[in-house]
């Protein structure tokens, strides 16, 4: 290209004007992309929650509008999660932090986390809060001692308060990205729908023979039967194990007041306990709390098979 | 080179008068003035030098109306022409033996202090044998080798005339003879006219001429 | 005037002692005043910059001072606690966020102070080296503290007993530094930030089951202190969290009556504050709500009175000071009278013997002032240091 200034003058006057103006629409382009690719790379909200009951209606408010962090892992109860500072530095690093409430996480005093980003999805049922008389502390699973004193906390297996639940991660969804909000209201609906259809059936159940007595192979079950009229007792066990002779025993005095002909597990048991139990005209099901991601499904596919389970027991 | 005519001078309080009718020294003179204290002699050379006025008459220094200049010329005309030798040397305690030779040139914008006048300055200070002691503080020499550095400081702007007021008086007889040698040799060597107020009488007679300031002095009782 | 000035040069030169009194007279009269305000103002700044970002404190009803001191500048004066709820409660009015301190144990001469994760973000608080607090029994140390006390992520720091004597039951608790702030010229340099439940932990409200390094029998340690190795037997023992004990670490008692010695309060809008702050009006209960700001301004006021008086005081000596000086230079025109009238006699002029005099306070003056310049620069420099030392803490 000449250097003179009065020969290119007259360029750009004739066709290569049309090449100037072509260079200049992607000069501007070029300058102009990092802007808009920053634009589509924005970060996703992310939302991090204390177990997978959370993560699932969080995933399903939600959509694709937020990311979902689940930082605890897939093999822990994540109520009983022994903290380590990569995980919490997850939780940390979250615009939202969604904790189950009714003193789920036990860790949660034992870590650092900015008090802002919490949210308690239990809080507007606090006060329907169940408190457990007497301590029980056993020993499971790699975790070590735990002890269910103090509430229960297993508060989705009452669908109601699940839906509560979902409305709690509504709210604060719709505050963190208020331009979602109606999207986040649809899926809601949506979830509140499946929620109910979930309450409907067990209360359908249950209804039929509310007085039948039930043994729980675990103190998870409180809310559950609280709003579906069950009438449980229960025992420590785990479904991997077989109890001890001790264990036995404590069963065979609960049962001399408590008839009951049906067991709820909390996962699938061991054949021997299950031969055991029907040795002595117990049935075992499983009514799976689904507080980790499950195997297969998800949280609607369990919660339909554990209402199915329940079925047999009131048949 | 002075020439005063019909000088009458006295001070402003006080009954101190100086007459002097007529008094002359020609170029390359040496003159002694005598006379006892209080005569006059030093009033004498402030007004030659004309750090005084005379009330009337006139005193002429090389040709120049000395009594009839303004005080800015004055003082030009003074350090340029004259210079003043004093019984206490006068010198600058604060100031080396060299700076306190060329201080002349620090203190007035008639004189400018260049490579060639430090030169002379260097050259004459080792003329008067204190070359060697140009860095010594003046507090730090002997009698003898102060008034060596004030003959220095005074011979350095090349003056016309050189006053001396009783240059001799604090010295030993023996420093005595040689500065005096010393202030002949280079005033001779410069060129220059010699007016020396002294006490002296030994002296005298090394002197082209010797005048007794008796003659001029009044004290009018009348 | 280079003439002028080299003549006066070598004079202030030979009278040493002279010159260096009267450069020192000058230097300390237009120090003084100069250095005090830079102080105050230095002081005034940091005051009232942290004062001003931090919008309201609830805390125990009393010394509204030793409030603001110890929340905002970690000050020795440990204010009356409240509990805990009053935080949750500020939180549950819907008109502001509660940002608990603790700010009661000390660990060598440093406050720790416990809090929650929000106060890093309200205080705009960086990581420089390390991560963030995240398990408790953390610590996260303020830039200077790090580096006096030569510690960085991976180290420990071990609380310090609040009371020699305190065999009780409280043990001082070994922290895990995981992290150092950036320095941010405030008195978060001067702090060791753990989470509030460690504070507590110190405080000896939690506690594991395993504690390994505390196994030693109360008994014992009593013996050791009747053989006068009191500070040392004590010091030996201490708490640790570790991945070990971790899990059977717990609280004990309802931990919403857990001791804090400060809220701070961020209203979410002017309104907000005000209606807030007329609840604690109303409330007539222990606790205050108040705006540092206000109270700071009113230290600030008492310290700028003070200094008011100081001033005259420096303004009186001041004179004196130049009245001395001018005596002193009129006894040397006095002293250096000979050596006037023979440079007049050379033929010099009034003038140039003014020109003199001129040089020689010229350069008396421009020493003094180049003197207290730099001393003002150094004092500058440090300020901020000075001020927390000599002000702050």
């Amino acid at each position: 290209m000449s250097p003179d200034f009065q020969n290119l003058n007259s360029r750009l006057k004739t066709k290569d004007y049309r090449l100037f103006l072509a260079v200049l629409c992607l000069i501007l382009a070029v300058t102009n992309a990092p802007s808009t690719a920053e634009g589509a790379q924005h970060e996703k909200p992310t939302v991090a929650v204390a177990n997978y009951p959370l993560k699932y209606f969080a995933e399903r408010i939600g959509g694709d509008r937020i990311k979902v962090v689940f930082p605890i892992p897939l093999d822990v109860d994540p109520a009983f999660w022994v903290p380590e500072p990569e995980g919490v530095l997850t939780f940390q690093a979250a615009d939202l932090i969604l904790l189950n409430g009714a003193t789920y996480s036990k860790w949660l005093n034992k870590v650092s986390l900015p008090r802002r980003k919490l949210v308690n999805t239990s809080q507007s049922f606090k006060d329907q809060y169940i408190e457990i008389k007497g301590s029980a502390t056993h020993t499971h699973g790699p975790e070590g001692a735990h002890a269910h004193a103090g509430l229960a906390f297993t508060t989705w297996i009452d669908f109601q308060q699940a839906i509560q639940q979902a409305e709690a991660i509504r709210d604060v969804l719709a505050r963190l990205i208020p331009e979602q909000k109606n999207d986040f209201e649809a899926n809601f609906s949506a979830l509140k729908d499946d929620l109910l259809t979930l309450d409907r059936r067990a209360k359908e159940i249950v209804t039929n023979e509310r007085a039948q007595p039930l043994i729980t192979s675990h103190p998870v079950y409180d809310y559950f039967a609280r709003r579906y009229g069950l009438n449980i007792k229960t025992v420590l066990w785990e479904p991997d194990e077989m109890p001890s002779n001790e264990q036995w025993v404590e069963l065979i005095s609960i049962l001399r007041n408590h008839p009951a002909r049906w067991m709820i597990w909390e996962g699938e048991p061991s054949p021997d306990s299950v031969d055991k139990l029907k040795s002595m005209e117990v049935e075992s099901l499983v009514f799976d709390p689904c507080v980790n991601v499950p195997d297969q499904g998800d949280f609607l596919t369990v919660m339909k098979q554990n209402v199915k389970n329940l079925r047999s027991a009131f048949r | 080179m002075i020439s005063i005519h019909s000088l009458e001078f006295h001070y402003r309080y006080g009954e101190f008068r100086l007459s002097v009718p007529e008094f002359r020294v020609t170029q390359c003179e040496k003159v002694a003035v005598i006379g006892p204290s209080g005569s006059g002699k030093t009033t004498l050379l402030n007004l030659i030098a004309g750090i005084f006025t005379p009330v009337s008459g006139t005193v002429s220094v090389d040709n120049t109306e000395v009594s009839a200049l303004n005080d800015a010329r004055r003082r030009d005309f003074r350090i340029t022409n004259i210079g003043f030798v004093f019984q206490d040397f006068e010198l600058l305690d604060y100031l080396n033996v060299l700076d306190n030779v060329v201080h002349p040139y620090r203190i007035t914008r008639a004189l400018t202090l260049d490579r060639s006048a430090r030169e002379r300055a260097v050259s004459l200070a080792e003329r008067m044998d204190i070359g060697d002691k140009l860095t010594r503080f003046a507090d730090d020499l002997s009698q003898g080798e102060k008034q060596r550095a004030a003959i220095c400081r005074a011979l350095l702007p090349h003056p016309k005339l050189i006053l001396a007021d009783e240059a001799t008086g604090n010295l030993d007889p023996e420093n005595k003879t040689v500065i005096l040698d010393l202030l002949f040799q280079t005033v001779e060597e410069h060129d220059a006219t010699l007016l020396a107020v002294t006490h002296d009488q030994e002296l005298l007679k090394r002197f082209d001429r010797v005048i007794d300031f008796q003659d001029f002095r009044h004290r009018d009782a009348a | 005037m280079i003439d002028s000035l080299y003549i006066a040069w070598r004079y202030v030169r030979f009278n040493k002692i002279k010159t260096a009194t009267l450069i020192a007279c000058i230097t300390l009269i237009a120090f003084l005043p100069l250095a005090l305000q830079l102080l105050l103002d230095e002081s005034e700044r940091q005051l009232m910059s942290r004062a001003v970002s931090t919008p309201l404190l609830v805390g125990a009803k009393g010394s509204a001072l030793d409030l603001v001191m110890n929340t905002l500048y970690f000050d020795d004066e440990v204010p009356e606690s409240i509990a805990m709820m009053d935080a949750d409660r500020v939180e549950e009015s819907g008109l502001a966020f509660p940002i608990p301190v603790y700010a009661r144990f000390r660990a060598r001469d440093y406050r720790i102070v416990g809090t929650t994760l929000d106060y890093f973000d309200f205080r705009g608080l960086e990581i420089a080296a390390g991560r963030p607090l995240a398990i408790v029994g953390d610590a996260v140390l303020g830039a200077a503290v790090a580096d006096r006390l030569g510690l960085k992520p991976g180290d420990a720091l071990i609380s310090s007993p609040e009371n020699l004597f305190d065999l009780a039951g409280v043990y001082p608790l070994k922290m895990n530094v995981v992290g150092v702030l950036k320095k941010s010229h405030t008195s978060d340099d001067l702090a060791v930030f753990v989470d509030i439940k460690t504070a507590w932990i110190i405080e000896g409200l939690g506690h594991g089951h395993q504690d390994l390094i505390k196994s030693q029998d109360a008994s014992v340690i009593l013996k050791r202190t009747e053989k006068n190795v009191t500070a040392n037997a004590k010091l030996r023992i201490y708490t640790e969290i570790s991945k070990l004990n971790l899990d059977s670490f717990h609280f004990h008692g309802d931990d919403s009556k857990y001791r804090v010695t400060a809220v701070i309060a961020l209203p979410n809008d002017t309104k907000s504050g005000t209606i807030l702050r007329g609840r604690y009006i109303s409330d007539g209960a222990t606790n205050q709500i108040l705006k540092p700001a206000d109270v700071i301004d009113g230290l600030l006021q008492n310290i700028f009175r003070i200094k008011n008086v100081i001033d005259g005081v420096i303004f009186l000596v001041g004179i004196a000071t130049v009245l001395a000086i001018v005596l002193v230079f009129a006894l040397s025109l006095r002293l250096r009278q000979r050596e006037i009238q023979t440079i007049f006699k050379l033929g010099c002029s009034r003038m140039t013997i003014a020109k003199l005099m001129g040089a020689e306070i010229f350069i008396i003056i421009v020493s003094s002032v180049v003197l207290c310049a730099l001393m003002i620069a150094v004092v500058n420099h440090f300020s901020n240091d000075l001020v927390r030392m000599a002000f702050i803490r």
